[in-house]
């Protein structure tokens, strides 16, 4: 029988994540609102110098705290495995996903402190890094399509009476997966809804991968104490975390 | 079954596994490309490869492909005792193998250090990157080899292995390496 | 554990009829279903990425290390439309590569070998995907970008991202090397033992490779006969290989734990 003590600090740890990084979403000065990619390079060195404090800092606490997804990821891969499948290829391929998922985010995210680590650096230096960070962070969607993706087909797959997650749960990750796909455009234009600041590219993604946290959250919550209710129910100790 | 029998009448036939010779297969096609590409630029350049073929040494490129061969008769005989089920012979004979082509390895990082020593680089000139590229790329191959060796070592020590097949397998491997290198010895040494 | 399921032996049958039915029920309803939807997946991948990076891009095959910075920033421009359209693709793709992957970790799965070779493959070839592919596209679309970027800047962009795609193969040649260990150990026949010396002739193609950081011209240079064309040939036979490999798998799977039973002789003459 797999071992699951301490699955829900694990699992409680999701809201402290989201406030944290709501927190530093909100403290980095390039994202309310997003920065225009037709910034010129001195004026993109100019927001480097005068924001250097609010992006170090936003972003030093998004380097802390970049990979604390991961966790609730895994959670929702051992819900994989509980489902009637009958081979393991699901939670393989979403455990694939989930191992370079916050990879690419750290790389913006060392990007943009490295522009603001030397504010007087060659404004066309500047920019390159700026324009390195902002493509990187709107572009880092495959592993996120991927995962919901593969949740939607393992959920379509998961033929018993009592299915681990509802059929809505893959629909939902099917449209959240369509929502992120515009952002992979992202280098098409500097101007317009698929500029790293546009509609589809920042707004719709943004809050796409916003939302699919919560709502996989609260499901995946609702999954994990209905296991612990089945197994308290056949007679197993549980240590109450 | 069907399927054995199948697999021993081939065993009576083609020494080793039918899948390493597969592999010797693609790997010769792999390097006959490359032998190609040399002898291709050879040509477009003869000066050039003349005069910087002519800095190496051909007597430690004879003293190598006698090395190896000794090694290749080694492993042949290593063959040939495990067959006549002389399994202590057929391990020595393997040592002896390893101890070959280690002595090979020995003489081949000191003709590299020699030349690194008298300036001719990686990236000096064509001619030496083809020298240490192909050099190079069959030490790999040699180095796989004696990985090979021990995976006969492990078939002969044990009464419960000894698997007839795989110690071909891996004379059939060793005598590829072999071969490779009389090719490289053959164009980067000989041909001028 | 997963949960493993029997189902009713009725169901295990194709039907007979057109081949688009045949197909849809292997996706649907067949015990194999998730194997073949996996593997439909891995072909879809493979069939787009090829002409994406060859077509649609063009950014195969490679430019030259040895043009000047007048002649980048022309490439850079050529494709300024075709590199953010056909890359963009591929990352809206890519999640796929995963699905892949996971799919030659359950071929390892059902070898007779420790489970550490399925994961050890999986995690390498999940996190390799970073340098050898979506950096490198990055670094291509942000050249794209700004066409009266410093040409300096350009040719960094440029340098980025072609040796990032021959540069680090490594990380592939050590996945291989591990599918051609656990092949070869393998007492279940999953795959045959030329397979796994295949494996090891990848591996080997992709060391070679490596000198493309050293050379700028030539054929070990990161666009040269031998770092480049010889690679993709040796890649090439490999990709086609590996698939038609996972494909007699799948069909020979029986969900045990013993030897994978050949296919039966008649089956193979009618397919």
């Amino acid at each position: 029988m797999r071992r699951i003590d301490g699955e829900l600090i694990l699992l409680w740890t999701l809201p402290a994540t989201i406030v944290i990084w709501l927190a530093a979403f909100v403290l980095f000065p390039g994202f309310m609102p997003p920065m225009s990619p037709t910034m010129s390079a001195n004026e993109v060195a100019a927001f480097y110098r005068d924001n250097a404090a609010a992006v170090r800092s936003s972003m030093i606490v998004f380097n802390w705290f970049g990979v604390c997804l991961v966790p609730i990821l895994i959670l929702i891969v051992m819900q994989i495995r509980r489902m009637a499948h009958r081979t393991p290829i699901f939670s393989y391929a979403m455990l694939g996903c989930v191992a370079s998922g916050p990879a690419l985010f750290l790389i913006a995210n060392v990007c943009w402190l490295l522009a603001a680590f030397r504010p007087e650096r060659n404004p066309e230096l500047t920019q390159l890094l700026n324009d390195f960070a902002w493509i990187t962070f709107t572009i880092l969607v495959p592993y996120l399509i991927g995962q919901s993706v593969i949740l939607a087909l393992a959920i379509y797959f998961d033929d018993q009476p009592n299915p681990i997650f509802k059929r809505w749960v893959a629909l939902f990750n099917l449209l959240v997966a369509a929502a992120l796909v515009p952002a992979a455009f992202v280098g098409v234009s500097l101007t317009g809804p698929l500029a790293w600041d546009g509609v589809l590219s920042f707004w719709v993604k943004n809050i796409a991968i916003a939302v699919w946290i919560v709502v996989m959250g609260i499901v995946l919550g609702q999954a994990v104490y209905r296991e612990r209710a089945e197994r308290g129910s056949r007679g197993e100790e549980l240590v109450d975390a | 079954m069907a399927v054995l029998a199948d697999k021993t009448e081939r065993a009576r036939f083609i020494p080793g596994q039918a899948d390493m010779w597969a592999f010797v297969l693609f790997e010769s096609l792999v390097f006959t490309a490359y032998f190609g590409f040399y002898l291709f630029y050879r040509t477009q350049n003869p000066e050039a490869f003349l005069h910087s073929q002519a800095q190496l040494d051909l007597r430690v490129g004879v003293l190598n492909t006698l090395v190896l061969l000794l090694s290749s008769w080694s492993m042949a005989r290593c063959v040939q005792s495990a067959r006549a089920g002389a399994y202590q012979a057929a391990l020595r004979d393997v040592y002896l193998t390893a101890f070959f082509g280690g002595v090979f390895l020995c003489v081949k990082v000191f003709e590299w250090a020699r030349q690194i020593q008298l300036g001719n680089n990686f990236d000096t000139s064509d001619f030496f990157t083809y020298y240490f590229f192909l050099t190079g790329i069959h030490f790999v191959h040699l180095l796989i080899g004696f990985v090979v060796l021990g995976v006969a070592v492990y078939q002969l020590r044990s009464p419960a292995r000894r698997s007839q097949q795989l110690v071909e397998t891996c004379a059939t491997y060793w005598h590829t390496v072999d071969f490779l290198w009389v090719l490289i010895f053959a164009l980067l040494y000989v041909v001028r | 554990m997963s949960a493993v399921i029997t189902p009713p032996e009725s169901a295990a049958t194709p039907p007979a009829g057109p081949l688009h039915q045949r197909i849809v029920w292997h996706l649907s309803r067949s015990p194999k279903r998730e194997l073949w939807l996996a593997w439909a997946t891995m072909l879809v991948f493979y069939n787009m990425f090829f002409p994406i990076f060859f077509i649609v891009a063009q950014v195969q095959p490679p430019p030259q290390p040895t043009w000047d910075h007048a002649m980048q920033v022309h490439w850079f421009n050529e494709r300024h439309l075709g590199i953010p359209l056909g890359l963009g693709i591929i990352f809206a793709i890519g999640g796929m590569n995963s699905i892949n992957n996971a799919l030659i970790a359950y071929s390892m799965r059902r070898m007779s070998i420790t489970r550490v070779f399925g994961y050890s493959y999986l995690i390498i070839y999940a996190l390799s995907a970073i340098p050898g592919l979506y950096l490198l596209c990055i670094a291509l679309i942000v050249g794209t970008l700004r066409p009266e970027r410093n040409p300096e800047a350009i040719e960094w962009l440029y340098d980025f991202a072609f040796l990032s795609f021959d540069g680090t193969m490594g990380v592939f040649l050590i996945g291989s090397l591990i599918w051609m260990v656990a092949i070869l150990i393998d007492k279940n026949r999953v795959f045959p033992k030329w397979f796994g010396y295949l494996n090891l002739c990848n591996a080997l193609t992709e060391l070679v490779v490596a000198p493309c950081w050293i050379f700028r011209r030539g054929v070990l240079a990161w666009n040269g006969q031998i770092a480049w064309w010889l690679d993709m040939v040796v890649f090439g036979v490999y990709q086609v290989t590996f698939i038609v490999m996972l494909f007699q798998m799948i069909r020979r799977e029986d969900f045990g734990t013993g030897p994978l039973p050949d296919l039966p002789r008649k089956k193979k003459v009618a397919a």
